[in-house]
């Protein structure tokens, strides 16, 4: 029981607590390398603070579609958190987290997304919706095609197994397939998380936004949780990322709440790192136009494809 | 009461009974053609009636074990002409997905036909309903293969008729054409394979054995069945009448259609490729398998095309049965590797995704039948802001949409599931072949599945949301409600499912095991029955019910917790932004023809769009009197698959009958000689 409550509370409350933060170290890595001081690391905290109590405004032309979105977002966010552990010492204790799950629950989440954004009779709404859909679509092949190829290399689709097999792999980013997964990954994730050269979440032009185009009628506390169930998904894929990559559970030699403490805290250096790497590549790239994305899906799909057929096609 | 019907021990006569109720009820549609409120509410009534008792005695069926006695219900002279009843478990399951969705449709045509009374012969179009039902029936419950014929082709007739039932306009008369040639070339293939059987066995009998039929024949039948089930089912490149078919039908009768009649092409597979001829190679499955790929990718990709939603919905058919060939095709190859466990759960999820299917798909249609009867357009470009005006049909095509596109809580997601874990665990190490095919099947899953919720935003997105684009649209009223009853009995039942799975999983495990021998249930982990317990395969598992739990607790806790520490929630109504400049008016929304355009430009190889802009100019070039836009997608099978083979068929025959009829009786004369020397050659020989 106690360790079920443990796993909940880690889960939800240190995922969505720490989730702000990440935004905070990619914006502030973004700042530094254009020579700016930039907002302070904890300025999405602030925004969010400010969010919950404002009024929000909603267009007269909507349904109920637009009010509930914004928890089910969320709602799906955190459950999707529920299912990727921060770390492997601690066991779920409910077994319901598989990857295919993990996929089609944030697609819950997707879907009313895309109908809010309709729901206001807003221009911008449907257009963002319209690309929304077709980066998910372009991307979802290739999302399940390398998770599901680790979960065959582990012998299950649970998240759980899988990451627990991880641990015992030494070094897991000098074998190929590995490699291969790990940089399709990092392809979804960019492309999940609305970055560039996906999407750029800084612009409010209409010309480049996807996911801001789908927020643009959204104020006040449906606002906020949209902007922190986004965050949660971002940090709930790059926990998926660190923890299957970089795995470290097997370094810790000890047991017990001291062992689960220290492994949360290599966990956040990883995050850090993780969220350096994916600053960087913002840095460094400029957002593409809209019809190269699925030329960067593709790269993603192949890189999976490859590392699939490396192992089970033609054997190790 | 479920024990004393046990008790009368002739579950047979159950099925009979429906049988004679869908008779008696196409008698009374005809007795009573001149009072069309009351024709439609008794021809109803007793389908329904006959519905519920097929689902009693299916469930019956399912449940016991028992081996039950054929009955004959025709006699002949000739040996092998009987008609016979024969109902296993498979026949049963099937039955219980027909009366489950007759039941709702029923109930749902009692408030829809509404819409004909004093404008067409309810009386005939009742009588078409009920014994399209009763062919159905018959099909799933026949015997042996005269009787299974038989039946294929009045249902073939008797859904012709329906579908050509508003024949006023040319293009319902068009669809049917090409339906009824294509259901017969289907049909032809399949009496090939029935002719095969009869050469080698001496005899009709699905339910016998396929000992005697040597390898190579059996090679042949598979490839019959294949085409002439495929061709029921609507799998490409077979597919090309289904998206004429079902929009000309009435919404009522595409529910039909599609929910069940295309789903008795895979109840065929299962029967005559599985149970009859026993899987005998690896690539039967194989084929089915690549099949299910491209129609399940490609079905969807052009439903995403289509703004007229009979049209779209019947291309996701054509997806969904792919879906469903992929689970098929995983059991195949598995039970010719004589791998019981995985042909059983891929069998499982091919099963069930065809149940779920029935329901949602069903619902679908029932649901553009009720946006049809209240803006008298199929066009979603006209619609919109219809969740004001018909806020519970609303609420139900919702549900029909989260499901077919397998989305977290719907049972679309269970069949899914199981179906990609049955793919799982087809890749082994060091099988190339399978393996690729596997991978890339999971790929066309995952991208189906989003191409999907795609469609599925764009169809309710446009109709529903938003402001109306058109007087009908604004003017629109909630249906009548016996037809959201209809509904919301398959979208509470598409909920039940997807929370919930364990029971109907019990339930296509019990079908599936009595085909191959093995329960899957009983070697899977943790007990399968109890609602609560997660789905399991290995160590692999979900709970849908604790994941609906705790997305509900999550919402709970965040109005709970954002009311305790910030107030209560402040919202003010104003219009929707519009950049400053005048209100928006409904010609600014997006357009679905726009919401579908990213996607029309990514795959363009595939649907080689073309577009025409005419602008009719005015005193400026600035201010033109009108632009018109329009923009098409090229059907790639019917122009480069189907026009060149009619072509060449057309010219062909013409040039035969000027060769065959010379109009001279000497030639005439040889012909009758020849056909005679002929008759007599084949006797000696014979």
């Amino acid at each position: 029981m106690s360790d079920m409550i443990l796993y909940f509370i880690v889960q939800t409350g240190f995922v969505i607590l720490a989730a702000p933060l990440v935004n905070g170290i990619i914006k502030k890595i973004k700042a530094l390398s254009q020579k700016r001081t930039g907002a302070p690391v904890l300025q999405m905290y602030y925004d969010l603070f400010k969010l919950f109590k404002k009024t929000s405004v909603v267009s007269d032309v909507s349904s109920w579609i637009f009010r509930v979105t914004p928890y089910i977002v969320f709602a799906t966010a955190v459950a999707a958190a529920m299912i990727v552990p921060v770390t492997t010492l601690i066991k779920p204790v409910w077994n319901t987290g598989d990857v295919i799950l993990l996929v089609y629950i944030l697609a819950l989440g997707r879907f009313f997304m895309m109908l809010a954004a309709l729901d206001t009779g807003s221009t911008f709404g449907g257009m963002g919706a319209s690309r929304e859909a077709m980066i998910s679509a372009l991307i979802e092949p290739s999302i399940l095609v390398s998770l599901i190829t680790v979960g065959l290399i582990a012998k299950s689709t649970a998240v759980f197994p899988i990451m627990t097999f991880m641990q015992t792999v030494q070094n897991p980013l000098i074998h190929p397939v590995y490699l291969m997964i790990f940089c399709a990954l990092l392809i979804v994730i960019i492309a999940e998380t609305s970055r560039i050269p996906v999407d750029d979440p800084s612009t409010h032009l209409e010309l480049t936004m996807v996911h801001e185009a789908m927020l643009l009628e959204y104020s006040g506390r449906s606002l906020a949780l949209m902007e922190l169930a986004a965050a949660i998904k971002q940090l709930v894929f790059i926990t998926l990322l660190v923890n299957l990559f970089l795995p470290h559970d097997q370094l810790i030699g000890i047991h017990g709440i001291a062992a689960i403490g220290i492994s949360l805290l290599i966990y956040l250096a990883k995050v850090f790192i993780a969220a350096l790497l994916i600053g960087i590549v913002e840095v460094n790239t400029v957002k593409l136009r809209l019809f190269s994305i699925p030329n960067l899906a593709a790269l993603s799909f192949i890189l999976s494809f490859i590392g699939f057929l490396q192992f089970f096609a033609f054997g190790g | 009461m479920l024990l004393v019907l046990k008790n009368i021990g002739e579950q047979n006569n159950l099925f009979l009974a429906a049988v004679m109720l869908y008779l008696i009820a196409a008698v009374f549609a005809l007795a009573l053609m001149k009072h069309h409120k009351l024709c439609n509410l008794v021809t109803n009534t007793i389908c329904m009636a006959a519905a519920l008792i097929g689902i009693a005695a299916a469930i019956l069926r399912i449940s016991t074990d028992t081996i039950l006695t054929p009955v004959t219900i025709f006699e002949s002279r000739i040996t092998f002409l009987f008609l016979e009843i024969k109902i296993d478990q498979l026949s049963a399951f099937f039955v219980l997905c027909l009366s489950v969705l007759v039941l709702c449709v029923s109930i749902y045509s009692i408030g829809y036909n509404s819409h004909y009374y004093q404008k067409r012969n309810v009386g005939f179009f009742n009588f078409l309903y009920a014994s399209f039902i009763m062919s159905m029936l018959m099909v799933i419950i026949s015997g042996n293969a005269i009787f299974f014929y038989l039946s294929w082709e009045a249902m073939s007739l008797i859904s012709y008729f329906l579908v050509i039932f508003e024949s006023e306009h040319e293009e319902n008369r068009r669809a049917g054409r090409l339906y009824i040639i294509m259901t017969h070339l289907g049909t032809a293939f399949l009496l090939i394979g029935f002719m095969i059987m009869f050469a080698y066995t001496q005899s009709f009998d699905m339910f016998g054995s396929s000992e005697l039929i040597p390898e190579m024949a059996k090679n042949l039948m598979f490839i019959c069945f294949l085409i002439g089930f495929g061709t029921k089912a609507g799998v490409i490149p077979l597919h090309i009448w289904l998206p004429y078919a079902h929009p000309a039908a009435p919404s009522n009768v595409s529910a039909l259609m599609s929910g069940f009649m295309i789903k008795t092409a895979i109840y065929g597979l299962i029967r005559f490729v599985l149970c009859y001829l026993q899987v005998q190679q690896v690539w039967w499955g194989a084929v089915i398998l690549c099949i299910g790929i491209v129609s399940a990718v490609l079905g969807v990709a052009y439903a995403i095309m289509e703004h007229n939603i009979k049209r779209l919905l019947a291309f996701h058919s054509v997806e969904n049965i792919g879906i469903i060939l992929i689970g098929l095709g995983v059991s195949f190859i598995a039970a010719a590797q004589n791998n019981d466990f995985l042909s059983g759960l891929a069998l499982v999820a091919a099963l069930l995704h065809t149940f779920n299917h029935a329901l949602f798909k069903g619902g679908l249609f029932l649901g553009a039948g009720s946006l049809q009867y209240a803006t008298h357009t199929k066009d979603i470009e006209k619609l919109g802001g219809l969740i004001h005006k018909m806020p519970v049909t609303a609420v139900m095509v919702l549900c029909f949409s989260l499901a077919i596109s397998a989305i977290v809580p719907f049972n679309g997601f269970i069949s899914e599931w199981l179906t990609y874990q049955a793919l799982f665990l087809n890749i082994n190490m060091g099988m190339a072949g399978q393996n690729i095919l596997s991978i890339l099947s999971i790929a066309a899953l995952a991208l189906s599945g989003a191409l999907a919720a795609a469609c599925f935003v764009k169809l309710f997105g446009i109709s529903f949301l938003g402001l109306p684009r058109s007087d009908d649209a604004a003017q629109a009223k909630e249906v009548p409600l016996a037809m959201n009853i209809g509904m919301g009995i398959l979208a509470a039942l598409c909920l039940i499912i997807g929370v919930f799975p364990a029971v109907f999983v019990k339930l296509a495990d019990q079908v599936a095991g009595s085909i191959l021998g093995a329960s899957v249930v009983e070697t899977l982990q943790s007990g399968f029955m109890s609602a609560t317990v997660p789905l399991a395969v290995s160590e692999n598992s979900i709970a849908p019910a604790e994941i609906l739990a705790a997305l509900a607790v999550v919402i709970l806790m965040v109005l709970l917790t954002l009311r305790l520490c910030f107030g209560k929630l402040k919202a003010r109504k104003y219009g929707t932004w519009d950049c400053g400049f005048e209100s928006i008016n409904a010609r600014m929304q997006y357009t679905a023809t726009g919401f579908s355009k990213p996607i029309r430009i990514v795959l363009s190889i595939l649907y080689r769009p073309g577009r025409k802009v005419v602008i009719e100019k005015g005193e400026s070039d600035y201010f033109p009197k009108s632009v018109k836009y329009q923009v098409w997608t090229e059907p790639i099978f019917e122009k480069y698959l189907y026009n060149p083979v009619i072509r060449v068929l057309k010219s062909g025959s013409e040039k035969m009958i000027c060769l065959v009829q010379t109009g001279s009786v000497h030639v005439y004369l040889l012909y009758i000689f020849i056909s005679i020397l002929a008759l007599m050659f084949y006797n000696r020989v014979v």
